[in-house]
């Protein structure tokens, strides 16, 4: 008797095992990967969004996967080439990116998705951002955050050195000037305890942001236009690159351990008050805010274009950061990944973003359109800037070569003479783009 | 007047030791129960002015996967010593008792696979481990993680088995007993501190790695303790007491197991391992 | 434990009972201690072996895109040519080379100490010990924060005993940095070599002292004839043991410094890694792997061959 109601049971049980995976088997589980969930205020934006989504999409189930900024592209071409990897993931900056994974085909083509939608999809990004993420002819990732790198300081310090905290240096001779005053002993014991400015120093993915403005702010590029040579050879890039190492080299403007130095650590510093000035750009002022809530940041920080070399107006002054959002080849549920793809970049997500990030989009039906952007003191400084931004070039050889470049400015940090440092990536760079040349063909002599 | 002076250099040389071993152990938990902004005072404060153990503890184990790291450190730790502490006894007592031919080569191949550095063998391997649907779970890891610690098991274990006399498992031979309870009954038991240290061993190994889960794990979910603090570093901010929070915690573990445990280590080590 | 020798049939039961027929003795002898020793080299072959071979041949051909065409000693070839590999190969011989021996000083100072008869040995073997139980990513952590030009304690500590007058970059000064790298590798890594030669140490007759003492030796004669000796063997197999792991070491150096600045801390191991997992140069970085592994097995081949001869 007993035995029998056991089996019963037993095979009831065994039914509703059986039944309740196909009952959720309708649901599509994917997984998106994205850097963004390990700062806790972009953490929460993105959990509303997606969980938003999942009401709209009651069919599909969306994973969340952290992943570290500096260990993304590492992670992602693991395990696409090992044939697995999250279904959605989130790039930047491009430049990193886009062109080694593009070529090496771990993207999932867009355009088929693109061209189901409505005409005009893409018109709403800017169309810089659009040709930048495609390649041969097809689209691989929907622009995310776009924005140029700005300078940001300290009001409050720029006050107790006796410098007008409402008006930012316009010229990089001119920050040198300030730094020098802002460089300084506040607690009066004796040792420098306060910088003019903070500097990535390290081999890190926040360099190039953050070395580029000066380097175009001279006048210079990093590659000829057909990406056959270096370019870092002309008088500009010289005078950039020896500007940029003078600053802790000879003038001491920047604290100590500067090819130790993260982008993270100079926030730190930025939020502790130890340097004035930094360059960032829109996610900067919410990272400070929220290292050091006690603080009214929002009258202590300003924002403004980097500054040019005296005397000149050059039509491209800085670097944009640009994000994006793409598709791994092996997804198994491409369309359903599309719907997020497209959540996630859509009008509503970028302005929801915005408000919880202060981030621009790659939109410029958000960035140039949505009011809370034009009336924001930082934001808008930061969109303006975007006409005078350029991106530094998407081909796979760039990692390779931007550590080139990171390497010999840290050996003019580390006060070795900067010309033969400088001469030595650009022949290594050469050699990165043999590749890319006729058989034969030469570049120019250092 | 020279039985002074030893005593003098060595009572020197101690002290000097104990500090240069201990500053680093004091630096860790200091930071760890600062506030974020008394981490970056210059100069810095040797005690913590106000103590806190939500800034650094509290927000590691929130804010962070921590948790899971940590349990997952576990894990695959725990695998992978278990796994290469019993496969090492066993081959350790194949080596002790039996005469066979290859045997010297065979010892050899056991030895110089503890040459091939990890950069070597991740790469290839983590492509093995797609094929094969692992990559990215506790059993890839922890075969992974055998490949640090099962020589050095195997070849400890061999070791103790020697010291274990022949006479012993011959005699359980002659009572009846098949090789494989002699094994199980005689030698396993009389090897038993070896085996514990042989675990100690392999466990700190494997928990002390990060270049093969920074390979062999794509999600956030399978990384471990190591992996996630060196993450921490390249974050958005570097938050001192948080990451020195993290170590202590990650220190905890292979500490208190060699704290409790430390006697069969060393009794172990003397017992004939390292000597081959 | 469940771990069973795997013998291929169960229903034979156990293998080498008594009274087994003489003349098959020796190939049941070989058959049995072969199988206890197989699932340790089924292991090794899957887990070492295999990536082994494969690394191997990618180091001569893009192997995952075309497979086996396309052979090539290019990658060689290029390796032999690139100064970024060969002061890389170089740098590695310093950092093995200073550690090791560094680990080994203190390691038998230490030692010797615990040795000898001091107040509460008990207690200073444990305190001893401890930084062995860091990984070396937290030791990296730890030093790299302890070097803080700024908020670090030992910048500190020497302004205020007056040894220095303006704080150092530790790890942003090309001379200072592999030094300060080393330093926190040798504080994680003597006390293993310490355990070993204390064990040593330990085994040593107590007779042959008194011998010593009645010949009139000294306490440095003493350790030359006697000691040192008696502790060779140990001394061996410690530093070979130490120079595999050292050339091995990636965790401590990847978070203290990632190779830099400059390059200035970029082992092999790092260069590797970052050519390999960074640049996704599969073929380079094997090839860089195998010189690597080459140099490990040439070097520590003797010690292979002598102890597994002995044993």
């Amino acid at each position: 008797m007993k035995s029998r109601w056991c089996r019963v049971v037993g095979i009831v049980a065994l039914m509703c095992a059986l039944v309740a995976p196909a009952a959720t088997a309708q649901r599509v589980k994917i997984v998106l990967s994205n850097w963004h969930l390990v700062e806790p205020h972009w953490e929460k934006s993105i959990k509303e969004a997606v969980a938003e989504f999942m009401v709209r999409y009651p069919n599909i189930e969306v994973v969340l996967d952290y992943v570290s900024y500096a260990e993304k592209e590492t992670k992602y071409m693991t395990a696409i080439e090992a044939g697995v990897g999250p279904d959605v993931m989130h790039l930047g900056p491009a430049e990193i990116s886009f062109g080694l994974f593009a070529t090496r085909g771990y993207f999932r083509d867009l355009t088929p998705f693109i061209q189901a939608e409505a005409a005009g999809f893409l018109d709403a990004w800017y169309p810089g951002v659009v040709d930048a993420l495609s390649h041969e002819g097809k689209v691989y990732g929907l622009g995310n955050n776009y924005q140029a790198m700005v300078l940001m300081w300290n009001k409050r310090l720029f006050a107790e050195a006796g410098l007008d905290p409402e008006r930012p240096p316009q010229t990089w001779e001119e920050l040198l000037d300030y730094a020098k005053k802002l460089t300084r002993d506040r607690d009066g014991d004796g040792r420098i305890d306060t910088w003019g400015l903070g500097m990535v120093g390290r081999v890190d993915p926040g360099f190039q942001l953050r070395f580029t403005p000066i380097l175009f702010g001279f006048g210079a590029t990093y590659l000829s236009a057909d990406y056959r040579c270096a370019a870092i050879n002309t008088a500009a890039a010289k005078e950039a690159v020896k500007f940029f190492v003078d600053l802790f080299v000879t003038h001491g403007v920047v604290p100590p351990g500067v090819t130790d130095m993260t982008p993270g650590k100079v926030r730190e510093q930025f939020a502790a008050e130890k340097i004035a000035m930094k360059i960032t750009s829109a996610w900067g002022p919410p990272i400070v805010k929220s290292i050091r809530p006690d603080v009214d940041w929002d009258n202590i920080i300003g924002i403004a274009p980097v500054p040019v070399k005296a005397g000149t107006n050059p039509e491209i002054r800085t670097t944009a950061f640009l994000s994006y959002y793409a598709m791994n080849r092996n997804t198994k549920n491409p369309k359903e990944s599309w719907e997020l793809l497209k959540f996630l970049t859509s009008k509503e997500a970028q302005e929801k973003w915005f408000r919880d990030a202060r981030v621009l989009s790659a939109r410029r039906d958000v960035s140039q359109q949505y009011q809370l952007i034009l009336d924001d003191p930082y934001a808008k400084v930061i969109g303006a800037e975007l006409s005078r931004a350029a991106m530094v070039p998407m081909i796979p050889e760039w990692p390779q070569i931007i550590e080139a470049i990171n390497v010999a400015v840290q050996k003019g940090l580390l006060g070795q003479p900067v010309d033969p440092a400088w001469r030595d990536a650009y022949l290594q760079i050469n050699d990165i783009l043999a590749g890319r040349r006729r058989a034969g063909e030469r570049c120019p002599a250092y | 007047m020279n039985r002074t002076l030893a005593r003098l250099i060595t009572y020197g040389f101690l002290a000097v030791m104990v500090v240069f071993n201990l500053v680093p152990f004091f630096w860790m938990l200091s930071t760890s129960l600062k506030t974020g902004p008394e981490a970056y005072a210059i100069p810095p404060t040797w005690w913590p002015l106000n103590p806190t153990l939500y800034e650094g503890y509290g927000k590691v184990l929130l804010w962070t996967n921590f948790p899971r790291y940590f349990l997952n450190s576990l894990v695959v730790s725990l695998g992978a010593a278990l796994l290469s502490t019993a496969v090492g006894a066993l081959a350790g007592y194949g080596f002790s008792r039996f005469f066979f031919r290859g045997r010297t080569f065979l010892i050899g191949v056991l030895l110089a696979s503890q040459m091939l550095p990890g950069v070597l063998l991740v790469g290839p391997y983590f492509k093995m481990l797609a094929r094969i649907g692992l990559y990215n779970s506790y059993l890839g890891l922890i075969a992974a993680f055998t490949t640090l610690t099962l020589p050095f098991s195997a070849w400890m274990l061999k070791g103790f088995v020697d010291t274990v006399p022949h006479e012993l498992d011959e005699a359980a031979l002659i009572d009846g007993c098949c090789r494989r309870q002699a094994f199980l009954r005689v030698v396993l038991p009389l090897i038993t501190p070896g085996m514990v240290a042989t675990l100690i061993f392999a466990f700190l190994l494997a928990w002390g790695d990060l270049l093969w889960v920074l390979c062999l794990t794509s999600t956030d979910s399978m990384a471990t303790v190591t992996l996630g603090l060196s993450r921490l570093v390249t974050q958005f901010r570097v938050l001192w007491p948080q990451l020195m929070a993290g170590s202590v915690i990650a220190v905890f573990p292979p500490m208190i197991l060699y704290l409790i445990l430390q006697k069969y280590l060393v009794q172990g080590l003397t017992g004939g391992a390292v000597k081959g | 434990m469940n771990a069973v020798p795997l013998t291929k049939s169960k229903g034979r039961g156990c293998l080498g009972r008594r009274g087994s027929p003489p003349s098959s003795l020796h190939r049941r002898h070989t058959r049995q201690g072969l199988a206890f020793i197989l699932p340790c080299f089924v292991l090794l072959g899957l887990v070492l072996g295999f990536p082994m071979v494969v690394a191997f041949v990618n180091s001569f051909t893009p192997l995952w895109s075309r497979g086996l065409s396309g052979f090539t000693i290019d990658y060689y070839r290029r390796l032999l040519q690139d100064p970024i590999f060969l002061n890389s190969l170089v740098r590695t011989v310093y950092f093995v080379g200073a550690t090791v021996a560094l680990h080994l000083v203190l390691g038998l100072g230490m030692a010797l100490v615990l040795n000898s008869a001091i107040r509460a040995r008990r207690l200073f073997r444990i305190v001893a010990l401890l930084p062995w139980t860091v990984p070396d990513v937290v030791a990296g952590l730890v030093w790299g924060w302890m070097y803080d030009p700024l908020s670090g304690i030992l910048n500190d500590a020497l302004l205020r005993l007056g040894v220095i007058a303006s704080p150092i970059e530790w790890l942003a000064t090309p001379s200072l940095v592999m030094p300060s790298v080393i330093l926190a590798d040798v504080w994680r890594g003597y006390p293993f070599v310490m355990l070993v030669l204390l064990a040593g140490l330990q085994a040593i007759p107590k007779e042959e002292y008194e011998a010593a003492k009645v010949d009139g030796a000294n306490a440095f004669q003493e350790f030359f004839h006697v000691t040192l000796p008696h502790l060779g063997r140990m001394i061996a197999i410690a530093t070979i043991l130490d120079v595999i792991w050292q050339a091995r070491r990636f965790g401590l150096i990847w978070v203290m410094t990632e190779g830099g600045p400059a390059r200035s801390t970029e082992i092999l191991s790092v260069l590797a890694y970052r050519q390999y997992f960074k640049f996704f140069n599969f073929e380079y970085a094997s090839a860089m792997a195998v010189v690597l592994a080459l140099i490990l097995v040439v070097v520590g081949l003797p010690y292979v061959r002598a102890v597994a001869r002995r044993a």
